[in-house]
């Protein structure tokens, strides 16, 4: 392309914001990084570098493997959950409906709730003896009872639906975005070659949506791995550690004071979101295909 | 070409997005000393400011009345200064406050989390010699390791036990159970009558703990004396106390012979009062603050304390006091700090206060109001007569929530009480010896 625009503003404008965000981002992220070597404790006058300590400390400790095992189960089954729900909604609701802007309001809505008034309308139909559990008696299916959130071995999982139905719809905005750029034309040709929906969906549809299931894919996964306050407003990681996750974690290490274990998590979920996310992310953007 | 910028940048976005992660936790740690931080400052005319921390949850203490402060203000021109504290992070901003030097002049805080969270001996001043010490009544409740640490007026620390419907028992003609198995048939009769004897509210998990506790204490004081020092140095474990196993499956057994809510882990302590008031329970292993929450909804409500009956002649659990005034060692304006509590503990003042809050006092020459009927039976029955065992939580060095989270666990069927009492000792170790305490590492 042609050099025709000359650039209005230099590149000096940056260096205001970039001192900001290196001071307030950067800065405490490298800080972090050092402290999670020491014993850093607040009841401790002085501080001393102690090695791998700490990270022997999380990995010895059955806690917080669980918590680590409990964050990758809530990061995957999201990510498909909200994702797979997310692209089947977009496709339902680009169709010619009548009601498709209503719907298309409803399942959106959820994600603008706070979390904390979702957990106040969840958690008492989640009881044992609650509204989900009534509604399975009502249609036969007692045997599904669960005391969905104290039951230590599917806690964590009632955590993810809670999540997937609450940013489902959010996934849907994108996927419908990335739906409506897709030209009819493709369709049309398919139709002609005797595609069917199925077919025209695998080959059309899914290859052209790949950007949308790029930004959609490492969204939930971030914020997969980073989950906190689903786990915290619902089950507060209990009953007993059943439902902890990494960020529960933290914030428990540094109530109890252990300030240097609590970074030193933290560094650890910081290395592993960029040991996941960035491969994933180069892996996917290869996949993508120009239209 | 075009495609690498993108690519290259999409990897530095990706990489910033992570990086804000783990600014956002580090920061948590070190933001909390900018709360409330002005410092004290003399002013010109002789007016002294003292700053007074405590947490916004306790902003109706009785010590910093706006009118009380006024009067220590016209008699002495000292100014307080209150520093509001955010209730969930009191203990952080108090703990980088005292690390940093920016103290105040005064904290509110409970004894027992002092010693724990704030390193007492460390960073507040002993108040043995000062001229109210020697009025006090009951030294305890004010002290740690042998030293007055802290001021207060009353010496009612509010106690734990068994809250009881009179009522639902007189009803049934039941009598308070002496012993368990009292206990276990009382509980079989109230529920015959289809109440429910017991209530859970464990999803809270402080709230599996007040059994344990007050049991432990109680143990620990008739028979086993040296306890709390073998745990805290390390000589003992906590599953080298058979007993403590014991008395963590009586509390597991109640629930699983039908005497409590079925659903303990979904329950939680706010349903409580609501949950007498309908009479759905009959009673509950509790404070009794509890009683006057629920006194305060339905004065026709009569509901008693009497001790956990995990064994004979069980002495009434003391809970470690709360809101007591401490000063810090390194406060700039100790001197008038000091006066703060002399104005308080001065006799006219104290009984002001012991009057209004129907407080027990803890004066030998200020008198105890009267006091409602379930408090003056729990006086005259246990305080009075000495019959009351300060609960675990008073010898706890570390933070010990995690405790209660193992015994959730029992509830939830993933642990047997051994197993529970296990998973604790080894955050236990850990906690003693992240924290430095001789004997373990």
């Amino acid at each position: 392309m042609m050099k025709i625009t000359k650039r209005l503003y230099s590149y000096y404008m940056v260096w205001p914001a970039l001192l900001i965000y290196c001071i307030f981002f950067v800065l405490p992220a490298v800080i972090g990084l050092g402290y999670s070597f020491t014993d850093w404790r607040l009841d401790r006058a002085t501080l001393h570098f102690n090695g791998w300590d700490n990270f022997r400390t999380i990995f010895t400790d059955d806690t917080l493997m669980l918590a680590l095992k409990n964050t990758l189960i809530f990061a995957v089954v999201t990510v498909v959950g909200k994702n797979v729900i997310g692209i089947a909604l977009a496709v339902a609701l680009n169709a010619k409906l009548k009601s498709r802007n209503a719907l298309r309001a409803i399942y959106y809505a959820p994600s603008i709730l706070s979390i904390m008034v979702i957990s106040i309308v969840f958690t008492p139909m989640l009881r044992a003896d609650g509204v989900i559990n009534k509604v399975l008696d009502f249609v036969g299916l007692h045997s599904w009872n669960q005391s969905w959130l104290t039951d230590p071995s599917i806690v964590i999982l009632t955590v993810c639906a809670v999540s997937i139905w609450q940013s489902a719809g959010f996934q849907m905005a994108i996927y419908l975005a990335g739906l409506q750029s897709i030209s009819k034309e493709y369709y049309e040709a398919a139709t002609i070659d005797g595609a069917g929906g199925w077919k025209s969906f695998m080959n059309i549809t899914l290859p052209l949506l790949l950007p949308a299931i790029n930004i959609n894919v490492m969204l939930t996964l971030i914020g997969g791995l980073k989950v906190f306050s689903e786990v915290f407003v619902l089950t507060g990681g209990g009953p007993g550690n059943a439902s902890q996750v990494v960020g529960t974690i933290i914030l428990r290490s540094f109530g109890e004071g252990s300030w240097g274990l609590g970074t030193a998590i933290n560094t650890l979920l910081f290395v592993a979101v960029t040991i996941i996310s960035i491969p994933l992310l180069m892996f996917m953007r290869r996949k993508e295909v120009a239209e | 070409m075009q495609s690498k910028t993108k690519r290259t940048s999409a990897l530095l976005l990706a990489s910033a997005l992570a990086v804000s992660l783990t600014a956002c936790g580090s920061n948590s740690g070190s933001n909390a000393g900018s709360g409330g931080g002005s410092s004290a400052s003399s002013g010109s005319g002789g007016k002294v400011t003292i700053e007074l921390a405590i947490s916004k949850s306790s902003q109706d203490s009785a010590f910093v009345n706006e009118d009380l402060l006024k009067k220590f203000e016209d008699q002495t021109n000292i100014h307080v200064n209150l520093q509001l504290l955010p209730a969930e992070q009191t203990t952080t901003v108090l703990q980088t406050k005292l690390a940093v030097g920016d103290t105040p002049d005064l904290v509110q805080y409970n004894l027992a989390g002092a010693d724990s969270d704030l390193n007492l001996s460390r960073n507040f001043e002993i108040l043995d010699n000062e001229a109210w010490t020697s009025r006090i009544l009951n030294k305890d409740v004010l002290s740690a390791d042998g030293h007055v640490y802290s001021f207060h007026v009353s010496q009612d620390t509010g106690m734990q036990g068994v809250v009881y419907n009179k009522d639902i028992f007189k009803e049934l003609g039941l009598s308070i159970p002496k012993n368990y198995d009292e206990f276990l048939a009382v509980c079989e009769k109230i529920k015959a009558k289809g109440i429910t004897p017991i209530f859970m509210p464990f999803k809270d998990a402080w709230a599996t703990n007040i059994w344990p506790s007050a049991a432990l204490a109680d143990y620990a004081s008739k028979s086993d004396p040296n306890l709390w020092q073998d745990l805290n140095s390390g000589k003992r474990k906590w599953s080298d106390v058979p007993e403590l196993e014991t008395i963590v499956n009586q509390q597991y057994d109640l629930f699983k012979k039908g005497y409590t809510n079925a659903d303990v882990l979904s329950d939680s302590y706010d349903m409580a009062v609501g949950k007498f008031l309908d009479k759905e329970v009959a009673m509950m292993f509790m404070g009794d603050w509890l009683i006057q929450d629920v006194v305060n909804k339905d004065s026709n409500m009569h509901l008693g304390l009497f001790p956990i009956p995990y064994a004979d002649n069980v002495k009434m659990g003391a809970s470690p006091m709360g809101g007591q005034l401490f000063i810090p060692k390194k406060s700039k304006h100790m001197a008038e700090a000091k006066k703060f509590l002399d104005f308080l503990a001065s006799q006219e003042v104290a009984q002001q206060i012991v009057n209004e809050q129907k407080y027990v006092s803890n004066f030998n020459d200020v008198k105890s109001p009267e006091l409602p009927e379930y408090k003056q039976e729990i006086v005259d029955n246990y305080i009075t007569p000495k019959n009351t065992v300060t609960t675990m939580e008073a010898y706890m060095l570390v933070d010990y929530t995690e405790m209660y989270r193992d015994y959730q666990d029992v509830y939830a069927g993933s642990k047997s009480a051994k197993e529970a009492i296990a998973a604790w000792d080894k955050k236990f170790q850990q906690l003693m010896k992240d924290k430095g305490i001789a004997g373990f590492n």
